[in-house]
């Protein structure tokens, strides 16, 4: 097909296009011609980290995500998600922007959408780091995710005891709830006991390494048996020793950090 | 039945006794930032306690007088034990003060008293 690039000048009374005297066949005085802005709307390829397979389908919703978020600095996708399968509760989308934004619309735009939950939450890059750094949880969800722009976070671990007594505050409703808990709410909370032992022995934090983990203390294929929930109390009893040497641990670093002021 | 419901109501009191150890447990921590963050971590906590509560007739209004000085007699001293531990290791900034009014908000949200 042959194509002419020109611009759109302005006229008095009518705006036009001109186009050279010399051109190629096709274009003669007369012939109808169709104008079309050259300049697209730029569609967001996403940046995968740490994904070596997703589903089509989950592609297609980040990519939605992800374009509609085109005036935000940085989106970043990730939580269960991205992991393999659809046995997912929603989806985490942070978006990285020094602007405070109401989220609440788009949500409920997207839980339309998609009929899927999805939760947005705001921050700018320095909260986030700060997040990746303090926050077991946070290290974990975000060893996987998805992004508009490049990302690299610079990992440090930083321990804030305070923060980590609040954190396994979580893993204590399983010891108080055991009869009544679903499987995957005992691996979330286990999961989150071991994410605080690991993070606290400066260790990497990702979902194959807490796995890896709980199964070397409980024994082969724990992980699979709490989500199955198929546990019993022989479980519950080391699960409340380690709950309680991880408390104690805590409470030692805030009373060392207390005597260092 | 009986037995079911004082499980229930036992359940009830540890879950919701372990939000407020969480909610003052937040007010401790000196960072602004942080602290707005996990006031929901908070919320995330109480939906245990309240899916007991669900269970608790009467559903939709307050439990009978009698019981409920007990529950909430119960939540302020698992609270103040939980953090009379910390406060022996040097767990500094807790507010006690707040623990009776955490209660009482929570009872109120929770139906379990009226406003």
């Amino acid at each position: 097909m042959i194509e002419l690039i020109s611009k759109i000048s302005k006229g008095t009374k009518m705006d036009q296009i001109y186009i050279s005297k010399e051109r190629l066949p096709g274009f003669e005085v007369g012939t109808t011609v169709l104008i079309k802005p050259i300049i697209e709307k730029m569609k967001t390829k996403p940046l995968y980290y740490n994904i070596s397979n997703i589903e089509p389908t989950k592609v297609i919703i980040i990519e939605e995500i992800l374009n509609y978020f085109e005036y935000i600095d940085n989106v970043i996708i990730t939580g269960s998600f991205l992991e393999k399968g659809f046995d997912f509760e929603d989806i985490d989308v942070i978006l990285i922007t020094d602007k405070k934004i109401d989220n609440s619309n788009t949500e409920i735009r997207f839980k339309k959408r998609f009929g899927i939950n999805v939760h947005i939450i705001s921050m700018d890059f320095k909260t986030l780091l700060k997040g990746i750094n303090t926050d077991p949880l946070f290290q974990l969800m975000l060893s996987k995710f998805v992004s508009k722009k490049r990302v690299i976070f610079k990992t440090k671990n930083k321990i804030n005891y305070k923060l980590l007594d609040l954190h396994l505050l979580k893993s204590k409703a399983l010891i108080d709830n055991f009869d009544f808990l679903a499987g995957k709410e005992k691996y979330k909370m286990t999961r989150n006991l071991f994410a605080i032992s690991l993070f606290m022995d400066n260790k990497k934090i990702n979902t194959e390494v807490i796995d890896n983990k709980i199964n070397e203390h409980f024994g082969k294929n724990t992980v699979k048996n709490i989500k199955e929930n198929l546990v019993e109390k022989d479980f519950l009893n080391k699960y409340k020793s380690s709950y309680n040497r991880i408390f104690n641990k805590i409470l030692d670093g805030i009373k060392n950090g207390s005597k260092q002021k | 039945m009986v037995q079911n419901r004082n499980k229930l109501i036992d359940l009830f009191i540890g879950n919701t006794s372990n939000a407020v150890v969480h909610k003052i447990l937040e007010e401790a921590i000196d960072d602004e930032v942080i602290r707005k963050y996990y006031d929901k971590e908070f919320l995330n906590s109480i939906e245990i306690a309240k899916t007991y509560r669900e269970k608790i007739n009467p559903v939709n209004g307050p439990l009978p007088e009698k019981g409920i000085d007990n529950i909430k007699n119960k939540i302020i001293s698992n609270v103040t034990n939980d953090l009379n531990i910390r406060v022996s290791k040097s767990y500094e900034n807790i507010k006690f003060d707040l623990i009776e009014s955490t209660v009482n908000k929570m009872l109120i949200e929770m139906k379990v008293i009226n406003n």
